[in-house]
């Protein structure tokens, strides 16, 4: 009850307090609308490796593929905004298909591989210039149209389509977790070669997870070529698209589904407004010390952290 | 045209003694601790930086930068160590991140310190061509070449007759039965940290020598170290040699037919293709399929 109860409440902050309040401060809304960003790719990363067991470093190829995909959609082929961030997740998707060998070895290899399967989908978008534009990229990409009334285009409509977006992504992560996949992906999270004997096809499973991570990564990809209208390789591809996100699941807790989220939105306002007036190149080092920090001294995350000594207190109380 | 392919044919053979002196030390530590460390090619950038600092400030050749790179890379990997060895739960799945880590903090720190240009040796010794029949190469390609061999055969003497060598290959093997055999893990772990950063220090002082060097690139070089890792099978040292023979040769030979921009791709298309067609590497034993 209680928690129902806090959530209802973070929905009426987030959707109605927010904007009201700060809807007219463009620079603040502008870091939501980022730090949202951050956080939608965290939670889908964060899906891949509570549920699929696997550590990505390439999540970028999927947010870069996801953004060109809709971009030049709705650029060339004048398809409409939202079927085109759909299209965008599902290109994401399919770019998701080459890591499937990957899937069948144990250890390390999906990560090694991924990370070195990132930097494919930079060149190609580098190179195939008569598509991509090249290195100058692709400008003028259709803002979010004017509906029921409202311009979408605005800071305050992109904070309510990411905002939207993430929390659905949000839903269905719950929804995977609480069906019988998810049963199963727990079960082979203990013991894979158990469970593979009681009839699990563990990596069909694992495929489908990967699916659905590229997929959210994808559209949350395509809603950022929208909502800067700009797309060049480097932008699309940056490593940062990654590297943000792992820190903030890892500091939110990556096995729990708000963690990722509230991680996202602490790590990527502290970074803007504390590490990078400290160094303003270069401010990345700190991301990487936190990491480091957090991996040694909380693994869990804080939000797991936090709820044990709430129910500390409780129970002291 | 046959002279060209020939010469890319050479030179690429010449990039892949540093390549496999590289992606050997990842192999070693991740031989001995099941440790993948993603931090590896920042350390090797991090020598070739000692080396370009060496031969700015002091006017010499990078070679004279060894002694201090050695130094300052096996400090940093015993630190990494030491750091992966805190690890308590999940060891497999943290490390990795923990290595990202410190990766991204190398990576970073390096462009503080030296800036984000691109920066290549001064030395006109290093730079003077060398002409071998048909094929070309710079003199500083051909010394560490040589260089690189004869590390090579220093670490399979190391691994097949010492003690200590010994120990590696059996924690790698059978960590329990070494442990049983009087041989203590984590000292032989930080050992193979060592050696590898060894490997790492000369390979830096190499690729500054005949190449190119940014911040990025160390990323870049985990990622080479690991397409030959997977190319060679895990645990074989010829195999590391011949992969990194292999993706050096690929890579001279699309920068000559195709272009430059695609040297990564065409690394990467090795890479796939052995996955997909012999996913235990074309010298590794059976048993990373899962």
């Amino acid at each position: 009850m209680k928690t129902n109860a806090s959530i209802w409440v973070l929905l009426l902050v987030a959707y109605g307090a927010i904007p009201l309040t700060l809807g007219s401060n463009h620079y603040v809304m502008s870091l939501l609308v980022a730090a949202l960003v951050i956080g939608g790719i965290a939670l889908a990363w964060a899906l891949l490796g509570n549920l699929g067991g696997m550590v990505s470093f390439g999540h970028s190829a999927f947010f870069g593929v996801g953004a060109y995909v809709s971009a030049l959609l709705t650029l060339k082929a004048g398809t409409p905004i939202v079927i085109a961030m759909l299209l965008g997740g599902v290109g994401a998707l399919l770019a998701s298909l080459v890591m499937l060998p990957v899937l069948r070895l144990r250890g390390p290899y999906f990560a090694l591989a991924i990370l070195a399967y990132a930097h494919i989908f930079k060149i190609i978008a580098t190179e195939w210039t008569a598509v991509t534009g090249g290195s100058a990229g692709l400008s003028s990409i259709p803002r979010f149209p004017t509906a029921f009334g409202f311009d979408f285009s605005g800071k305050v409509g992109s904070y309510l389509i990411i905002l939207s977006v993430v929390l659905i992504f949000a839903l269905c992560y719950r929804l995977i977790r609480a069906s019988d996949y998810g049963i199963a992906l727990r079960a082979m999270h203990d013991s894979e070669d158990a469970t593979r004997v009681i009839g699990v096809n563990s990596v069909l499973l694992k495929a489908l997870m990967l699916f659905v991570s590229a997929f959210m990564t994808g559209v949350i990809g395509a809603f950022n070529a929208h909502y800067i209208n700009f797309l060049e390789p480097d932008y699309a591809f940056n490593g940062l698209w990654v590297t943000l996100p792992i820190v903030a699941a890892i500091f939110g807790g990556y096995r729990t589904i708000l963690g990722p989220l509230i991680g996202a939105v602490t790590v990527y306002l502290i970074d803007q407004l504390v590490f990078k007036s400290l160094i303003p190149y270069g401010h990345q080092l700190i991301l990487g010390a936190l990491l480091v920090a957090m991996i040694l001294f909380s693994p869990s995350g804080l939000v797991p952290l936090l709820r044990a000594s709430v129910r500390r207190n409780h129970a002291a109380g | 045209m046959l002279e060209l392919i020939l010469q890319a044919l050479f030179s690429g053979v010449l990039q892949g003694g540093s390549y496999a002196l590289i992606a050997l030390g990842l192999a070693l530590v991740f031989g001995t601790m099941k440790v993948i460390n993603l931090a590896h090619g920042e350390l090797v950038l991090l020598a070739a930086y000692i080396a370009y600092t060496v031969e700015s400030s002091l006017g010499v050749n990078p070679v004279f930068a060894i002694p201090l790179a050695l130094l300052i890379v096996c400090a940093a990997a015993v630190l990494v160590y030491f750091l992966v060895d805190l690890i308590r739960q999940d060891r497999e799945l943290n490390s990795l991140l923990l290595t990202y880590g410190i990766a991204i903090i190398l990576t970073n720190a390096i462009q503080l310190i030296w800036s984000a240009d691109i920066r290549s040796t001064g030395s006109a010794w290093f730079q003077e061509p060398v002409v071998i029949g048909p094929l070309y190469s710079m003199r500083s390609e051909l010394v560490f070449f040589v260089v690189s061999l004869a590390l090579m055969t220093g670490l399979w003497w190391w691994l097949s007759r010492s003690w200590y060598g010994r120990a590696v290959r059996a924690v790698s093997s059978q960590r329990d039965a070494a442990k049983l055999m009087g041989v203590n893990p984590r000292k032989t772990e930080l050992v193979s940290f060592i050696v590898a950063s060894i490997l790492a220090s000369f390979a830096g002082v190499a690729l500054f020598s005949y190449g190119v060097i940014q911040p990025s690139y160390g990323h870049v070089l985990t990622v080479k170290a690991f397409i030959i890792t997977v190319l060679a099978g895990m645990g074989s040292i010829p195999g590391v040699l011949v992969g990194a023979l292999l993706l050096g040769v690929t890579e001279a030979l699309t920068v000559t037919l195709a272009s430059s921009a695609l040297q990564e791709l065409a690394g990467m298309c090795l890479f796939l293709l052995v996955l997909f067609v012999m996913p235990n590497g074309l010298f590794g034993a059976a048993g990373r399929r899962g």
